[in-house]
């Protein structure tokens, strides 16, 4: 569907001719002089192309980069007025000529500068040698071309240059150069030994956690590694036990280890104090003027520490004691956002209409109630939808043994794990090594054993790899934990204290409120600010303990799950069996631990068919509006801790980066977010129970149901009487059928289990109203935080999904129902919208008929692209035209606004590149154009041509050069896809084309992958060029030894976390297991994922900024919006509204000057040093 | 193509030349044994075995033959061919850095000599065709021939050096076969394009005239060459597959290899139990499956590589200053009444399991897949209750999956099962 022609083309046309562009002048006044004659000229194309460009050089030229550096002895051959140069290089030389001059020129004016640092002692190994192969290099080229006496004039410029690379690699990155190891280990080990020592803390263990700093401090060259934290964390202990002696020798014990007690170390202090009866003022005062030489105020002690249970109030009293009238300040002052595009979003809101939801306090609390509890209990167990099915006494037996095997491995279970920690307990662990202990005396052994056993059911029949398993299982203790230290720092009431006032701003019933939810939590949270700290300081335990206590708790399951292996067949010999296996498989040489079920279980689950699924809290939906993020540390759900951007398990420069932003930098983002969490949504309760009748029957894979395992091919089975009759092909053949069939039931068995979810828990929710928290990844594209179930999914999912909110129709409302419809068939691309319009109106009957007669009727939607959205529509479609009156339809539908190749629309607005502008709809035009037919237009030029040169492929491919071919790989060329992917994916087109000869499939795909990026080049110049610029930005920065970063235009910070890979070793009873850690910031750059990522990264943070300025912009309208990336969703009333907001934001986004500041940013991020 | 126009002519299937031709040859190069006689030479390598053939020997039989053939000589109208010029070392060395794939290549005329020599001592008698892998600029080919080899089969994966050889091959009357193909691409697992040098090995097998074989015939095929560095082990893997399931060149009997590896593969290869490092399912299938015999060392620095590409040498905690020829034939009783190629899958998934962890018991394995048999199995076995899975050698692994594979308790284990999920070699016949 593209309708993005009505949605942008005013705009656009608009941005193209309108030529005073008095409204966003103020925006980039600082860069365009205003004494230029620039008012009265119309801005082309071809300006931003000069600006860009000259950046280009400036950039290159800043940082002096190998190409230039081989050119330039090109430069030199003719030069020196010798005749020995190849006619080859002759050639080179006059092409290259001019632009090398302009870029050595530049350079050499930059040489001198910035100098004066010692060269040697900062220069590291690596730079060494870096500078050494290219000194290699350029001697090799000098023996090429026959140079042996250099002209003085070029040697020095050399010389010149290689001066400045020193320089310029000396300076680019001081720290990253320095060793890595050890910098490494410090922040490796603080996290070990501050999870640890928390981890005492909260299972009382509290000699435990101090004999460990003991431990740590003790050794010097341990000593060396802690930092003030780890001393924190005790003296918050003792504060607790009011015991001033242990935090006096605490105090000497931070002094002996030169470190400075920092707030949190005078608040644990002072708390302390607060807690000692009749505590003498003296002392008191001594600590405040302590804290005083340290340049601390207790101001900052309020404000910047977080607080556990009845902390803050022991701290005040301690204060008060000695100064009985203070009050800690309430900070009040809102700071807005700086960026320029959402201005007016936060300083004009008279004219906002924030929508509200159609509950009542009452309800909105009552919901509140319930979301804390399911949290609480941390797991949520629901029907599947196969719990409609008859139990047949055969399932009945097995759901009774079932049950009964898992009472036993429960009681296995338990009493292994109080044995294996008695044992790990009386173990005095060596010197520094950190034990699992207390991670294992979080919770009773019960808790970790219902962890075990439930992750038994969700182990797929095929098994599961060691590490995904342990990873899982850790992560799901760690989760738990995370709940219980929220309630443990009795934090649960004050949150539902704060949440009970917000839920006021939402609720129909209570005033209107000019303020964002955010703004409101955040004033709720100051006024309540005695109490614990909403805001938990959670840490997040590292890769290596989550996985490390996942394999030992796998260790267990494999050791202690028996079962009795005449169970199932009494002819079996009886025998206890274990129930899990550990074993390898070898996936190209490498072998890779595995945890597989026993035969036995795996029939047994499959036999009870059972219809139970347990789920941990997070994976429902929320069933109240979601905590706005009010920072990157606190938003979403109420208790389950949730990431602002998700991550890589272990990535923590993402994190870093968010905390270093300014607050308001982020407030657009968080708003957007809450916005888009904000939503609610219900069921669409007919589809659904089509859906679940055709899951429960056979499924169906042509309507993307997935199909029992019941319909999965046969194994054949091969016999060892019969091998004697095969032959060797024949047996060889056979094998590759039982290796194909085996692969298809277990990927059958994936897609089901997903299904089934899915499908269950949209059961589960059928009579909800519920929400979806948002968060995002790294670039900004928001994600629904629930898993499984949300709108981003497919088809039958999103199909399943209408807005809680109903809106009447309007006039507008059915016509746009009809359009989404003919969108969701994919027929009549090529129409206008009224061309579509007129299309639905004479398919009426098919539509109707489609509603009416789902299953048996003429099946009309099931051909559609989208064929239960496509269905969904009928229905309401429907129910819309048979109502009274169908503008009063009271309509809960999603209509949905595509772009049409959202990535080469932002590259076009981009490169102001009119003929690609033109090719995906961003200049108003008769019918909507469509980038891949004119690509695949200007491909089959290009073939005719060949075709008529002889060239055999070309006629080969006579006739089948469609739109379908070339789709895939246009829409990914601006998401980076390369020759070798964009092959690989014609080559699967050409093979679902039936008639197409397979012997010249390979050869087909790869003429046509080229022909495919020479006709994108043809139509998207200005794209080639900043794509080019992009990724050779990228090049030489990762060259340089940093990470590509940068800022979207609303603030938020970008950090690529493609690093070389470090592998890490983790010990364990079962099998040791390597880590391979691509994230760590602390390894060099991955330059070629550096490079190649930057584009289409760069791209994702454009349009995940133009997603979130529409929403903002949407919710100060008052319309309900949602967005899938480059899709938007809205009313059938609010169409119109939307496509609105949309255009002016994506014209507002793109008189950004958006490349000039990100080059700025990355000239002064990266070349600072330089001039 | 540019074959030569007597080359079109003649079918690619052909039957083996007749008897009497070769031999019309090699009175004529009588010259070429005396130069591997009498000629400098390299110092004969000492490092090598001692087991294997004496030097000496074949000279003395050539010449033997040599004169048993002048006697029917004087029957036959002289042969157009001489003895085969192998051609500078210098222009040689040169054509092979021209080469575009990074290869290393036999350049050196002693030791395409020393090569040809382990390859005897009856290569005149053999009927055992030899496929040189990659020859290049043919200087190991030449050699071969002027040794008397009846048939050569020169599988060249790189074009350039096509036409050369092709042009040899019309020279000569029906000893040396050239065919567009890269041996270590023959049934790749991959569905790309199987156009040359990717081939199916029956094409390949066919278009010769090598018909399939018993397991017990004579060796029908010797291959000799060089692995290429990068997928050194990968190759070795998929050929260890392959043997044991009798697929791919192993449908036409045991086939000889005769190649260079590096010599830290070399050691893994023939790595001994109780060497807890080294000691993995490769070497301890390999040994199982061939009788693996070295027959010389050569330093690195011997082979011409392709200049633009340096090949690093690659690092290894063992020792890897030398390619070492090796000779791995496959076992006749490899195969027997329990072994099968349909059930030596399962055989080849318990080594491995077994061993990738080496310092795991062996009862413990075998409990996990039957439980409680592994004492029994021992004792059958006569082996320790505590022995490692380290410690066992090959032929114990492969004694111990016969008993496994009686034994009717094992069929309820999930070991056959596992076999199938393991297998990569969808795409290998």
């Amino acid at each position: 569907p593209c309708l993005v022609r009505t949605v942008y083309i005013n705009s656009l046309n608009h941005l193209l001719t309108d030529p005073p562009w008095t409204s966003q002048r103020r925006h980039f006044s600082a860069l365009i002089p205003k004494k230029e004659h620039g008012k009265k000229r119309v801005w082309e194309q071809s300006q931003l192309l000069d600006v860009l460009e000259a950046r280009i050089q400036q950039l290159q030229s800043d940082i002096v980069l190998d190409v230039q550096h081989a050119k330039v002895q090109f430069v030199k051959a003719p030069k020196s007025g010798r005749g020995a140069s190849s006619g080859k290089s002759h050639k080179k030389i006059s092409g290259e000529r001019t632009e090398v001059g302009k870029t050595i020129s530049k350079g050499g004016g930059q040489t001198g500068k910035g100098g004066g640092k010692d060269a040697s002692a900062s220069k590291s190994r690596w730079m060494e040698k870096l500078i050494q192969e290219k000194k290699t290099k350029t001697k090799k080229l000098n023996l090429k071309l026959g140079i042996e006496d250099k002209p003085v004039k070029t040697h020095t410029m050399v010389e010149k240059l290689e001066r400045k690379l020193n320089q310029w690699a000396m300076s680019a990155s001081p720290v990253l150069v320095q060793d890595n190891s050890e910098a490494r280990m410090h922040e490796g080990v603080q996290l070990g030994v501050h999870c640890y020592l928390e981890a005492c803390v909260f299972c009382g263990d509290i000699d435990r956690a101090q004999r460990l700093l003991l431990t740590h401090h003790r050794m010097i060259s341990r000593r060396n590694l802690l930092n003030i934290g780890l001393y924190n964390v005790m003296m918050r202990v003792w504060a607790k036990k009011g015991s001033l002696n242990q935090i006096g020798r605490m105090f000497i014990l931070v002094e002996e280890a030169g470190l400075k007690p920092n707030l949190t170390s005078y608040c644990a202090a002072l708390e302390c104090m607060g807690r000692t009866p009749n505590c003498s003022p003296k002392v008191i005062n001594r600590v405040l003027r302590q804290m005083k030489e340290d340049g601390l105020c207790v101001e900052e002690l309020f404000r910047l520490c977080v607080f556990r249970q009845d902390e803050r109030d022991m701290v005040l009293r301690a204060i008060q004691t000695v100064e009985p009238d203070f009050q800690p300040s309430i900070n009040t002052v809102l700071h807005t956002c700086s960026s320029p595009l959402v201005k007016d979003f936060y300083t004009e809101r008279a004219d906002a209409k924030y929508p509200k939801l159609a509950f009542s306090l009452e309800e909105l609390r009552e919901r509140f109630s319930r979301q804390l509890s399911m949290e609480q209990a941390s797991t949520i167990t629901i029907h599947s939808v196969e719990a409609m099915k008859p139990v047949t006494p055969h399932m009945a037996k097995m759901r009774d043994l079932l049950a009964k095997q898992r009472i036993v491995w429960h009681k296995a279970l338990v009493g292994a794990l109080r044995e294996s920690n008695m044992i790990l307990a009386s173990i005095t662990p060596k010197a520094v090594r950190l034990s699992l202990y207390p991670y294992l005396c979080l919770m009773d052994q019960k808790d970790y054993v219902d962890i075990m056993i439930q992750s038994l059911s969700n182990l797929p029949p095929s098994g599961e790899s060691l590490h995904m398993l342990a990873k899982e299982l850790g992560n799901r203790v760690h989760n738990k934990f995370c709940i219980r230290m929220k309630s443990h720092n009795q934090m649960v009431d004050k949150l539902s204290h704060i949440y009970n006032e917000y839920a006021e701003l939402l609720a129909k019933d209570s005033k209107e409120f000019d303020v964002l939810p955010r703004e409101r939590w955040w004033k709720l949270e100051a006024e309540h600010s005695s109490g614990p700290s909403l805001l938990g300081d959670k840490t997040q335990w590292p890769h290596t303990v989550v996985v490390e206590l996942g394999t030992y708790l796998v260790d267990l399951m494999v050791k202690h799950m028996k079962v009795n292996s005449d169970i199932l067949n009494p002819a079996y010999e009886r025998k206890l069996i274990p129930v899990l296996y550990h074993m390898y498989t070898f996936r190209s040489n490498k072998q890779v631990g595995f945890i597989k079920p026993h035969p036995i279980l795996t029939q047994m689950q499959q036999d009870a068919m059972e219809t139970t699924l347990t789920f941990d809290s997070y994976v429902m939906p929320m069933l109240c509006p979601p905590v706005p993020w009010t920072s990157a540390k606190f938003g979403a759900y109420l208790l389950t801790p949730t990431m602002l951007m998700r991550t890589v398990v272990g990535a923590n420069q993402h994190e870093i980066l968010l905390e270093k932003c300014q607050d308001a930098d982020l407030h657009a983002v968080l708003d957007s977010l809450n916005q888009l969490g904000n939503v609610a949504w219900r069921i669409n309760q007919p589809l659904l129970d089509i859906i679940i009748s055709i899951f429960n029957d056979k499924g169906s894979e042509k309507l993307d149901v997935p199909p029992p395992n019941s319909e999965a091919p046969k194994i054949p089975r091969y016999n060892q009487q019969d091998s004697a009759t095969y032959s060797l092909a024949e047996k060889a053949h056979l094998k590759r059928e039982m290796v194909k069939n085996k692969k298809k039931c277990s990927e059958m068995h994936s897609l089901r289990m997903d299904a089934l979810y899915k499908v269950s828990i949209a059961n589960h929710m059928r009579d909800e109203v519920f929400w979806f928290p948002h968060n995002m990844d790294f670039r900004g594209r928001t994600y629904p935080c629930p898993p499984y179930f949300n709108h981003l999914g497919s088809d039958v999912t999103r199909a399943i999904l209408v807005f809680a909110e109903g809106k009447p129709l309007g006039p507008g409302g059915l016509k746009w129902l009809k359009i989404h419809l003919v969108n969701l068939t994919g027929l009549k691309k090529r129409s206008s919208l009224a061309g579509r319009l007129e299309y639905a109106n004479t398919i009426m009957d098919d539509i109707l008929d489609s509603a009416d007669n789902p299953l048996n009727g003429k099946k009309w939607w099931q051909n559609a692209d989208e064929p239960w959205q496509a269905l969904a529509c009928c229905m309401e479609i429907a129910n819309a035209v048979r109502s009274l009156d169908p503008t009063h339809f009271i309509s809960h539908f999603p209509v949905h606004q595509d772009g049409s190749c959202n990535g080469l629309q932002h590259y076009a607005a981009l490169g102001r590149d009119v003929i690609g502008a033109t090719s995906v709809n961003l200049i108003p035009s008769e019918v909507p154009q469509d980038v891949y037919s004119g690509v695949a237009q200007q491909v089959e030029e290009f073939r005719a041509r060949d075709s008529e040169k002889g060239l055999k492929i070309a006629q080969v491919l006579e006739g089948f050069i469609s739109r379908k071919v070339v789709k895939q790989t246009v829409m990914t060329v601006v998401y980076g896809v390369t020759r070798y992917g964009g092959r690989l994916q014609i080559e699967k087109r050409l093979k679902e084309v039936d008639d197409f000869p397979k012997e010249y499939v390979w050869d087909a795909s790869h003429y046509l992958v080229q022909q495919v990026f020479s006709s994108l080049k043809e139509m998207f110049t200005g794209t080639r060029e900043i794509q080019d610029w992009l990724t050779e930005s990228a090049r030489l920065i990762a060259k340089s030894g940093n990470t590509v970063e940068w800022v979207t235009p609303l603030g938020l910070p970008i950090i690529q976390p493609y690093h070389r890979t470090r592998t890490q070793m983790l010990k364990g009873t079962i099998q040791d297991l390597s880590l391979q850690i691509t994230h760590d910031s602390k390894q060099k750059p991955d330059t070629v994922k550096q490079k190649n990522a930057f584009p289409p990264n760069f791209i994702h943070s454009l349009d995940s900024t133009h997603m979130m300025l529409t929403a903002l912009y949407c919710y100060s309208a008052g319309l309900t919006f949602v967005s899938v990336h480059d899709c938007f969703w809205t009313h059938a009333l609010t169409v119109d509204t939307m496509n609105k907001v949309c255009r002016e934001q994506f014209v507002a986004l793109h008189s950004q000057p958006i490349l000039q500041e990100l080059s700025n940013f990355l000239l002064q991020k990266y070349c600072s040093g330089l001039s | 193509y540019g074959k030569c126009s007597a080359c079109k002519a003649r079918p690619t299937l052909k039957q083996p030349a007749s008897p009497c031709s070769p031999r019309v040859l090699l009175q004529r190069r009588t010259f070429s044994l005396d130069s591997l006689s009498s000629g400098p030479g390299r110092p004969q390598p000492q490092q090598a075995r001692t087991d294997r053939a004496s030097p000496s020997s074949a000279p003395t039989h050539r010449n033997l033959s040599a004169v048993a053939v002048s006697v029917q000589d004087q029957s036959r109208p002289l042969g157009r061919y001489d003895f085969l010029d192998l051609g500078e070392v210098e222009e040689n060395t040169q054509r092979a850095q021209l080469c575009r794939t990074i290869r290393r290549f036999i350049i050196d005329p002693a030791l395409a000599k020393l090569v040809t020599h382990h390859l005897g001592p009856d290569l005149e008698d053999s009927k055992a065709a030899i496929f040189e892998c990659n020859p290049g600029p043919g200087v190991l080919t030449r050699t071969l021939l002027n040794a008397g080899a009846q048939r050569v089969v020169t599988l060249e994966g790189d074009k350039s050096f096509l036409p050369d050889l092709q042009a040899l091959e019309c020279l000569l009357d029906g000893q040396l076969e050239v065919v567009h193909c890269d041996f270590f691409k023959l049934d790749p697992m991959g569905r790309g394009s199987m156009r040359p040098p990717a081939m199916y090995s029956d094409k390949l097998f066919t278009d010769l005239g090598i018909s399939e074989a018993n397991w017990t015939d004579e060796v029908p095929v010797k291959v000799v060459g060089m692995f290429p560095q990068r997928i050194e082990r990968s190759q070795l893997w998929k050929l260890l597959y392959v043997l044991f399931d009798r697929l791919s060149i192993y449908r036409y009997g045991r086939v000889e290899l005769n190649l260079f590896i590096s010599e830290k593969e070399y050691l893994k290869l023939m790595a001994k139990p109780g060497d807890m490092l080294n000691y993995r399912a490769f070497g301890a299938l390999w040994q199982m499956a061939c009788h693996i015999e070295l027959l010389h060392k050569e330093p690195w620095a011997s082979f011409v590589t392709s200049s633009k590409n340096k090949l690093a040498i690659p690092k290894s905690r063992l020792p890897n200053d030398n390619l070492c020829l090796v000779r791995m034939t496959p076992r006749k009783d490899l195969f027997s009444s329990s072994l099968t190629p349909s059930n030596a899958a399962t055989l080849v998934m318990m080594v491995k399991q077994c061993l990738a962890k080496r310092k795991a018991r062996l009862v413990d394995r075998l409990n996990m897949w039957s439980p409680d048999s592994g004492p029994k199995l021992l004792k059958e076995m006569g082996m320790q209750e505590d022995v490692l899975t380290g410690h066992v050698y090959p032929m114990e692994y492969k004694q111990l999956f016969e008993l496994v594979d009686k034994s009717q308790e094992f069929t309820q284990s999930w070991l056959y099962e596992e076999v199938l999920e393991n297998t990569q070699k969808e795409g290998w016949i």
